[in-house]
């Protein structure tokens, strides 16, 4: 429960400093998905029904606040999750680095799933162009800040009494 | 119970469900207006204050970088005089502030009394306190909501043309999502030629008008302008200007770059039109 707490008041920071941010500093296309990163936490190190289900609901919240259409951040976050929670479970490391290549990987899909469903959906060019690299840019800029996160949900389990990472069954 | 397969693989199962729901929500095509508004209005509420709060203490930041700047270049002059300049400066940065602030702010009380008097349509002014949370999208949030009276389907505007449509609305917040997002779409029309096409987001940014017949001759510079068709936007609201024609290839249509009337990045406040404009029923005539 107080994982959860946890990382509920986790989502709520990212979110705030995602709406936010864009209005300080001219990072709009640029912004990290930092919801993303909190979702690879949790599916490296906590694997539990409970936190498959936390990572919906980080990924709806997301969704709230984000786009127009509802679902694609809450599978994508969701996808995550799993995708770190296999890779968890078959590399059986939980190391930040395997957590900075799976936000990596992560962020691009997301990025490519709302181009593509979009109404005006991107075509290759576009992809290839502009709009891939920041893409790719905003996917490097994620993954080079899960160390940090990755880090600062450390202190915040300490600080809770929760263990750092839960043991596979 | 515990070496059950479903229970070894509960976490495959529960994570595929939920994939699975998400799925669903995006191929249903829900809109944020379509769903239970409840989970929504809750995370608009609850980030409200904190955006709110930044929205303040950016002004603030403002104030203070450039009151920083202009100490910067006194530094050699006597301390006296460094303080005179200073607060001159200062005065003079607060007061150029207040003067663009004041300009903005005419202008659109400007807007909401011509609406007001010209369409008949009520309008409120509302602060912009957040952008789209994965930068992905195109979406604002302001500080007004249904409290206010707004609702989903609402047009919002600001003095220099059209912004967006107002997506999903809490009691205190709402969102709005941009004409340059690529989910958007609005009817307008060339105002030089009459040439009626559908302005649509991109996702590499930017405007395009779709659908212009390739025989029309629309050049850059051309002011297009909403037609009303919609029945979000009021017939006439500025959206930008033609940036450039291409006809190549062998489509029926031209290829038609439009920028926007707008700067969304330097958005502060917006009208939104409380009351649908009349929707028009005919292709406007010059």
């Amino acid at each position: 429960m107080r994982l959860l707490a946890l990382f509920a008041l986790a989502t709520f920071a990212a979110l705030a400093l995602q709406t936010i941010l864009p209005l300080w500093f001219p990072i709009r296309g640029l912004m990290p998905h930092l919801v993303l990163i909190l979702s690879v936490d949790l599916g490296l190190r906590h694997p539990s029904a409970s936190a498959a289900l936390m990572a919906f609901a980080m990924g709806y919240a997301t969704d709230a606040l984000s786009g127009s259409q509802v679902g694609l951040n809450a599978f994508t976050v969701t996808l995550v999750f799993l995708v770190s929670y296999e890779l968890a479970g078959r590399l059986l490391a939980t190391s930040d680095l395997v957590g900075a290549i799976t936000v990596f990987a992560g962020t691009l899909i997301n990025a490519l799933g709302a181009f593509m469903l979009a109404s005006n959906p991107m075509s290759w060019s576009q992809i290839e162009g502009a709009a891939g690299q920041r893409m790719l840019l905003q996917a490097l800029i994620t993954a080079s800040l899960a160390p940090p996160v990755f880090w600062l949900l450390r202190s915040g389990k300490s600080a809770l009494g929760l263990p750092l990472r839960i043991a596979r069954e | 119970m515990k070496s059950s397969f479903l229970w070894r693989n509960r976490i495959v199962l529960t994570s595929g469900a939920l994939l699975l729901l998400s799925l669903h929500l995006v191929s249903t095509g829900v809109h944020p207006w379509d769903r239970a508004a409840t989970p929504e209005a809750f995370v608009m509420e609850a980030l409200r204050p904190v955006q709110l709060g930044s929205a303040r203490l950016v002004d603030g930041a403002i104030h203070l970088f450039r009151d920083y700047v202009d100490l910067a270049g006194v530094q050699r002059e006597n301390q006296t005089l460094k303080e005179q300049i200073a607060q001159l400066n200062s005065e003079r940065s607060q007061s150029a502030e207040l003067r663009a602030e004041n300009q903005r702010l005419t202008e659109l009380l400007a807007l909401k009394n011509a609406a007001h008097d010209k369409l008949g349509l009520d309008s409120v002014a509302a602060e912009v306190i957040g952008s789209d949370a994965t930068g992905l999208s195109r979406t604002l949030i302001i500080d007004s909501g249904a409290d206010s009276g707004l609702k989903p389907g609402m047009a919002v505007i600001a003095h220099e043309g059209a912004v967006g449509k107002i997506i999903a609305a809490s009691p205190h917040a709402s969102r709005v999502l941009l004409i340059d997002d690529h989910n958007s779409a609005l009817d307008a029309f060339d105002q030089r030629t009459q040439a009626r096409g559908i302005v649509a987001g991109v996702p590499d940014d930017g405007l395009i008008m779709k659908y212009v017949d390739r025989a029309d001759d629309l050049k850059p510079g051309d002011p297009i302008v909403t037609s009303g068709l919609d029945g979000i936007f009021p017939h006439g609201m500025l959206v930008g200007y033609v940036s450039s024609v291409r006809r190549e290839g062998p489509g029926l249509f031209l290829n038609v770059n439009v920028s926007a009337a707008v700067n969304f990045r330097h958005l502060d406040r917006v009208l939104v039109f409380t009351r649908q404009p009349p929707k028009m029923s005919e292709p406007p005539q010059s």
